[in-house]
């Protein structure tokens, strides 16, 4: 059924639609309707399932482990100060291999508050192995919950869904919300093989010794990876069951592209339009949208940008003294290839500022102007 | 067992030769109380029963990966998350519809009264279907001796060296979770077994936040002989700076009585941790020590007018 | 033992690649495997000890062993089990010093156990004329036990339980010696010496009365009949009091023969005003028994009330009885009439100096206190001396006691090796004294007759701290399990928090009144009820009874217990780590720690 939704309110959708058990939440600007959207409808009973209130993230996080390690399908939702919070649980969740969903509104990192769009909140999680993707509109946040849950149970790690605040948490859209019978069919509850039970006493985690546990990580690592296998096999499914397609990236506009644009976010959307307007004006220019950013799709990437001449990269984050992480991972991933794009990291759009359709195309026009990426990144819009 | 005067410590035989749902070859010290005090909250509670263990010694003693001394449920968490953690599976089991299994977290001083206390507070504040159970060897013992908040005042750790020993009094967690309005409060201690397991037995039917803080003594840190471990921890309750009691809906109940006078003098002496209590200290401890028993008397023999 | 080991139960997992990393990280066994036994520098061992009781009685009198019998309602077994060390339990349990309740532990919580009270019940309800279960045959050699007092009957009735063919030879018509004829009736009345004389006869022992040595039959004779001879013919010579004008009247009588006379029946004639010199037992078994012959008593002691020997409830039921007591006053003199009947006696007021060698303060006259004490008739009691007329010729006397070495033998030449004890020997006047030298004798004589060296043995059956023997083990009589006999087990030693005060059960005592009316036995044994009630209070000082506290304490799960019907527990030496707190929380100290061998894990 087609309804008008907030980014926030489709993530709760999804929430109901996958029969979520346990949630755990504390409010933050801007996931804040989230948590609302969800406290009306576990009151209701038209989502059956528990919501704990907790006195804050870390203990959100925290409640989440020993919900799904007790084997039932967990959810939570957080953002910028309220993920880094969670920060210690959240490597403990992926070491732990427990399937939980959790949707991230992408907002800047404080020392100094902000409250609007900005990467770096989740960017700074990237290590601690869960699962990472970067949603554009409503409807794929949607989407994404449904498909995420199909894959963290599968491949047990945990998944991550992020969008943008404000503009897509709190902007408006048509979405198609699917009968919940119809998610049933593609999302079978959860049935772990193993879980807290007292009729198979088992411990769960405990002290691992180095004999024990750079094998254990690298488990980790490779259930990560198997990702790479078995979602683009989700995709194909939720396609066939809901009409939507969706992949690891996507890539718009690429084939005879000489110059493509790599964004992650709303900023793809903006992107589009621009890619558009240039390719009607001669320029060949195509776009890779970064949808799964963990596990790194390095093998996509060579292949899609590999043959590229250019590349601009758009982080909508900043890694202090290093610069946009995108454009580095993506930097590395090209690196070993014999003929490779030359790079433009650009970083634009920190803390809420807006990122025009006229600064893209004035991003895509510095990078066909030149050949060389001199003192990069660019920090485009900077006032200086 | 033919009649005697000797205080038994009533515990059932077939319990204690029973079923072992704490097994040995741990890894606690010799004369470790925190082990003791599992295997006897484990004999009262049964096998229905979920454990949580954030940081601290349990997370070492209950074995290394992938063994596990215990025959229940066993989960490890983050240090400062216990009490989360805990509110979290019983969510889950009740969804599951799992009928009478008690979830208990078993947190160390560290992970309840400092870092831990958030989420305790948390949990008691929703009044979540939880026991925790605090085990207090009254210092950060996992991590070698450092000082917690339930370090008691005199005490050395090698955080509060000689020169600086720890002058703070013990923070009062008891009073602190009664604050919380929870239905059930109490202190237990290794040296009186048989009111463990009464207590623990009681826990399984109360439904809401049950805390328990249990004195657990620790022969490396309070530096006694190990042999001494129990009965040091007696004369704690003796002299009265650990009274034992419990409060149920807001009803005080006072379980021990001491029956033989000690002075809190008498109960420093024998720890090396105490050494550097000047006479001063001492008997502005035992002005403490005699206040606190007064009010703790006055509360539970407490009858309005 | 039949408990199955544990550590059989674990296996280690195994890990080759990171394939075998558990899902979720779930533990994949137990710790089992992990035996932290490895630890261990010292290790705990269940060992049963000496109590203090046992310790300090002077026959080693297994009390801990028979009130254990008792509590179970296994009266008859207690009784065999409470003969091993101390044949007469009838008679003890009314006579005895009760060195054991000054000792036992419970003092230290709120009293002694009324020991003497359950020994009493026990010996009371036991079967005396039942066939002993301990009988052996006859060993081809002979004992002849000069005297029938307890250290007669006692080298008797061990003799016997070794085999030897005994005879009791014994001066008096009566058998029983002090017994019979220095005790009271009304505190040992002479049916239970009847009893216990045929309880010895049914063993086959012979009973000799009326053949008294050096009259009836020589000591050479005797010598030439019998392979041993034990003399045991006690202290009943009366100590002169070396005063003026002693020996001078009719009615300056020992009080040992006053009592004597008493007992058989005989006339003996003294006056209603009796004045008794002296301040221990037989000082006020004279008192009393002239009580009862209805004279008004007073007693007469040199030292203060503090140092009198006499046992204190004897001096307040005298008292409660109507004898008078006047402490530090010693007899100066007599004045008598013509016709030996006594004008007044005079005596010297005492102050108390320096102490002697008995580490009691000296007396001493004061000076020009004199005063007059108005009295009809004197009975001295102030120590008994042996009579040793018979022993002429054949062996030496040191002290006025016959002098022996370490292995209780005279010191003489000629057939018929000879041994002696009870009081005519330098040991402490008490019944339970004289028990036990009549059964260091008989083993003695065994070990003689065996050619073992009695010097070897004793160390090997000495009780605590000694001197006691212990005839169970060196007999090798089983007890139900080990018990160190060397190792005592002291107030230090008991871990009093695990005990509740408990008040002492007293056996029923007559009033003052109805005491004095006659020489009734005035006090009666246990009910059934009371001494299950007095037996409860018992701490079992150095032997487990299954409390559980060791299995309870473990923090290691190291302690099981044996089951199937098997008394105590075990350790599980796989995992003990030696810590203590078993040893530590044990309450009546059943457990040791000793130190790990090498390479004994």
């Amino acid at each position: 059924m087609r309804q008008l939704l907030k980014g926030n309110y489709a993530a709760a959708e999804g929430a109901r639609l996958c029969r979520v058990k346990v949630i755990s939440a504390y409010p933050i600007t801007p996931q804040t309707s989230i948590v609302e959207r969800l406290s009306e409808i576990c009151a209701s009973g038209e989502l059956d399932a528990k919501f704990i209130k907790v006195e804050s993230e870390h203990s959100a996080m925290a409640t989440l482990v020993g919900a799904s390690s007790a084997g039932v399908r967990t959810f939570t939702a957080t953002s910028s100060n309220g993920l880094l919070l969670m920060h210690e649980v959240l490597h403990w969740v992926a070491g732990a291999r427990l399937p939980i969903v959790m949707t991230n509104v992408n907002r800047a990192v404080s020392g100094g508050w902000n409250i609007w769009a900005d990467q770096t909140d989740s960017i700074s999680q990237r290590d601690t192995g869960w699962l990472q993707i970067y949603c554009e509109s409503s409807q794929e946040v949607l989407d994404s919950v449904i498909m995420a849950y199909r894959l963290a149970e599968k491949i047990l790690m945990p998944v991550m869904l992020t969008y943008d605040a404000f503009f897509l948490s709190h902007t408006t859209e048509v979405v198609d919300v699917p009968d919940i019978e119809r998610v049933d069919e593609f999302l079978p509850p959860y049935r772990p093989d193993f879980k807290l039970d007292i009729d198979n006493p088992r411990m769960f985690g405990g002290l691992i010794s180095p004999d024990y546990f750079y094998e254990h990580r690298y488990t980790v690592h490779k259930a990560s990876l198997e990702a790479l296998n078995y979602y683009p096999e989700v995709c194909r499914e939720f396609k066939d069951v809901f009409g939507r397609e969706y992949d690891v990236t996507e890539e718009y506009r690429i084939d005879d592209a000489e110059l493509v644009v790599v964004t992650a976010g709303t900023i793809t959307s903006v992107a589009r339009i621009t890619v558009d307007k240039m390719r009607e004006a001669g320029k060949k220019i195509g776009l890779m949208k970064l949808r799964v950013f963990r596990p790194a799709p390095v093998d996509l990437w060579r292949n899609v940008l590999g043959n590229v001449a250019k590349v601009v990269v758009i982080d909508r984050n900043l890694s202090p003294g290093l610069g946009g992480v995108f454009a580095d991972e993506i930097q590395a991933a090209l690196y070993p290839l014999e003929t490779r794009p030359l790079i433009y990291p650009v970083v634009a759009g920190l803390g809420g500022r807006d990122v025009t359709p006229a600064d893209i195309e004035g991003i895509i026009n510095h990078a066909l102007s030149s050949d060389d990426p001199a003192g990069a990144p660019l920090f485009w819009g900077l006032k200086q | 067992m033919e009649r005697t005067t000797q205080k038994m410590i009533e515990i059932p035989r077939d319990v204690m030769a029973g079923e072992e749902l704490w097994q040995p070859g741990v890894l606690s010290c010799q004369g470790c109380g925190a082990s003791l005090a599992l295997k006897l909250a484990l004999k009262g509670l049964g096998r229905r029963t979920v454990v949580v263990i954030p940081a601290c010694c349990m997370s070492i003693i209950v074995g290394s990966y992938p063994y596990s001394a215990s025959q229940v449920p066993l989960l490890h968490v983050p240090f400062e998350t216990a009490a989360a953690a805990a509110s979290g599976i019983r969510a889950a089991l009740d969804v599951r519809e799992e009928k009478d299994v008690v979830v208990m977290a078993w947190a160390g001083d560290g992970g309840t009264f400092d870092i831990g206390l958030q989420a305790l507070s948390g949990a008691a504040e929703r009044n979540d279907d939880i026991l925790y159970v605090c085990y207090d060897n009254e210092a950060y013992m996992n991590t070698g001796i450092q000082r917690s908040g339930a370090t008691p005042a005199g005490a050395w750790t090698t955080t509060t060296p000689g020169e600086a020993i720890k002058e703070e009094p013990k923070k009062d967690i008891e009073k602190i979770m009664l604050s919380h309005g929870i239905p059930y409060m109490a202190t237990a201690s290794v040296a009186y077994p048989a009111d463990i397991y009464t207590k623990f037995r009681k826990a399984r039917s109360i439904k809401g936040t049950k805390f328990i803080h249990m004195l657990s003594p620790c022969p490396p840190g309070w530096q006694i002989d190990s042999a001494d471990s129990i009965k040091v921890s007696r004369m704690a309750t003796q002299s009265k700076v650990f009274p034992i009691y419990e409060v149920e809906d807001g009803r005080y109940t006072i379980n021990v009585y001491p029956e033989r006078k000690v002075t809190v003098k008498d109960y420093v002496k024998p720890q090396g941790r105490f050494r550097y209590m000047t006479d001063d200290i001492i008997s502005a401890a035992q002005e403490l020590v005699d206040r606190k028993w007064e009010n703790l008397t006055g509360m539970a023999n407490f009858k309005a007018p | 033992m039949a408990v199955k080991k544990r550590s059989d139960l674990s296996k280690p997992y195994d890990f080759k690649t990171w394939h075998d990393i558990t899902p979720m990280n779930i533990s994949a066994g137990t710790m089992l495997h992990n035996k932290t036994g490895s630890w261990r520098t010292i290790k705990p061992v269940f060992e049963d000890k000496m109590p203090a009781c046992q310790n300090a009685c002077p026959a080693g009198n297994d009390i801990e062993g028979w009130i254990k019998l008792l509590q179970q309602g296994e009266y008859e077994k207690a009784y065999w089990h409470l003969k091993r060390e101390e044949p007469f339990p009838s008679i003890l349990g009314r006579v005895c010093f009760r060195f054991c309740e000054e000792a036992c532990n419970r003092v230290s919580l709120d009293d002694h156990v009324s020991i003497s009270a359950l020994e009493r019940f026990i010996g009371d309800r036991g079967a005396q004329s039942a066939p002993h279960p301990d009988l052996p045959e006859y060993n081809g050699k002979s004992m002849a036990v000069v005297g029938s007092g307890p250290a007669g009957m006692s080298a008797a009735y061990y003799g016997r339980l070794l085999g030897f063919r005994v005879a009791i030879f014994e001066k008096l018509q009566v058998m029983g010696g002090v017994l019979r004829v220095g005790i009271p009736e009304y505190r040992l009345p002479r049916k239970i010496i009847t009893a216990e004389f045929e309880g010895l006869k049914a063993m086959g022992i012979e009973l000799k009365p009326g053949t008294a040595i050096g009259k009836d039959i020589s000591l050479e004779e005797l010598r030439g009949r019998y392979d041993y001879i034990f003399l045991a013919t006690g202290a009943h010579g009366n100590r002169k009091l070396n005063m003026e004008g002693e020996d001078k009247s009719r009615r300056i009588m020992s009080g040992l023969e006053m009592l004597r006379k008493v007992a058989l029946g005989e006339e003996v004639e003294f006056g209603s005003n009796v004045a008794v010199i002296g301040g221990g037992n037989t000082a006020i078994d004279v008192a009393r028994t002239a009580l009862r012959m209805g004279s008004s008593v007073t007693v007469i002691y040199r030292r203060s009330e503090n140092e009198m020997p006499a046992n204190p409830e004897e001096v307040m039921e005298a008292r409660e009885e109507g004898v008078e007591f006047r402490f530090l006053a010693a007899p100066e003199r007599v004045e008598l009439n013509d016709d030996g009947s006594i004008r007044k006696l005079i005596c010297c007021e005492m102050e108390l100096g320096p102490a002697d060698e008995s580490g009691r303060k000296r007396p001493v006259k004061k000076d020009g206190a004199l005063f007059d004490v108005k009295t009809d008739s004197i009975l001295t009691a102030i120590g008994e001396v042996p009579v040793l007329d018979y022993l002429k010729g054949i062996a030496g006397t040191e002290k006025d006691m016959v002098a022996v070495n370490d292995t209780l033998m005279v010191n003489t030449e000629g057939n018929g090796k000879i041994f002696a004890g009870g009081d005519i020997i330098d040991i402490p006047r008490t019944v339970v004294n004289a028990v036990a030298s009549g059964k260091k004798a008989a083993i003695a004589i065994d070990c003689d007759y065996r050619g073992t060296d009695f010097g070897d043995v004793v160390k090997k059956i000495s009780i605590g701290n000694g001197p006691a023997l212990s005839f169970s083990t060196y007999m090798n009589w089983k007890p139900a399990v080990p018990r160190n006999i060397h190792l005592v087990v002291d107030s230090e030693k008991i871990v009093y928090d695990y005990f509740e005060k408990s008040p002492r059960v007293m056996q029923k005592t007559g009033d003052a009144k109805t005491r004095k009316s006659s020489f009734n036995a005035y006090s009666e044994t246990f009910t059934e009820d009371d001494a299950q009630q007095e037996a409860s209070r018992c701490m079992h000082c150095g032997r487990c009874i299954e409390c559980d506290n060791c299995l309870i304490f473990c923090p290691d799960m190291s302690v099981l217990p044996k089951g199937d019907g098997h008394f105590g527990y075990e350790f599980d030496y796989d995992y003990c780590k030696g810590c203590g707190i078993c040893f530590t929380e044990c309450p009546r100290h059943a457990i040791t720690m000793v130190r790990e061998e090498e390479g004994d894990k």
